[in-house]
């Protein structure tokens, strides 16, 4: 089956500066307003998956609520990685100060990949997505 | 990641930043370029832009009052010299940086 547009939101559902998580036909994709324009991503981090409605959307940048990373909303590209979280002053138990850092190490492999992007039209009121 | 699409985004984020505190970048583009290139050296070691001229320590406290852009935490000293202690930012009414002096904190206090 070829590409087509299919409409996902009204335009009167996403005002500027905010972000909409939709799914169509199994994809999860992510749509913000950039100053009246409309553009769309993956809806998942390209860090650890997080789900990227639940960031922000500051002029062009798109960052996640779980680790910072941040994105180009305009063109999918990886701007930062994760932002290090502190524990502040408090020292937890060794076993979990262990277990965090072992994480740490971990999440300090992962790398931050592009998101993908899809094509957007707007058609009168309608907001359509090409898949 | 691409250097020069993080520093476009560190200047998009940062004027959002400083403009209410009354500071621009400073027209010196090679030195604003060369300050940020830095930042994005420092963020992608410590995943932080920390301000390229002062110090890491091991305060994690004291290293977030050095988080670019670090004015708020340091206003009466960057006021009294119109300037951010790296230059990347001036006071708005400041034309030529080259006029301006990095000056110590103990310095303006003792007048």
């Amino acid at each position: 089956m070829g590409k087509m547009f299919i409409q996902v939101a009204k335009r009167d559902q996403l005002l500027p500066g905010r972000l909409k998580a939709i799914e169509v036909q199994g994809i999860e994709i992510v749509i913000g307003n950039i100053a009246g324009n409309i553009y769309a991503v993956n809806r998942r981090c390209g860090h650890m998956n997080a789900p990227l409605e639940r960031g922000t959307l500051e002029g062009y940048i798109l960052t996640c609520p779980m680790h910072q990373a941040q994105f180009d909303m305009t063109t999918g590209e990886a701007l930062s990685g994760p932002v290090p979280h502190s524990l502040g002053n408090e020292v937890p138990p060794e076993n979990l100060l262990n277990y965090l850092q072992h994480l740490g190490n971990l999440m300090s492999m992962i790398k931050t990949c592009d998101l993908k992007t899809y094509a957007v039209k707007i058609e009168g009121d309608a907001i359509k997505i090409e898949i | 990641m691409n250097r020069e699409s993080r520093k476009k985004a560190l200047r998009h984020l940062y004027q959002r930043v400083v403009e209410p505190l009354g500071y621009k970048f400073t027209p010196d583009e090679e030195i604003a370029d060369f300050l940020l290139e830095q930042e994005v050296n420092l963020e992608q070691k410590h995943g932080i832009p920390f301000c390229p001229c002062q110090g890491l320590t091991k305060d994690r406290d004291q290293n977030m009052k050095i988080v670019c852009p670090c004015i708020p935490f340091h206003r009466k000293h960057f006021d009294a010299m119109k300037r951010c202690w790296c230059g990347l930012f001036v006071h708005k009414d400041v034309m030529n940086p080259d006029e301006l002096q990095q000056i110590t904190l103990s310095e303006i206090k003792n007048g």
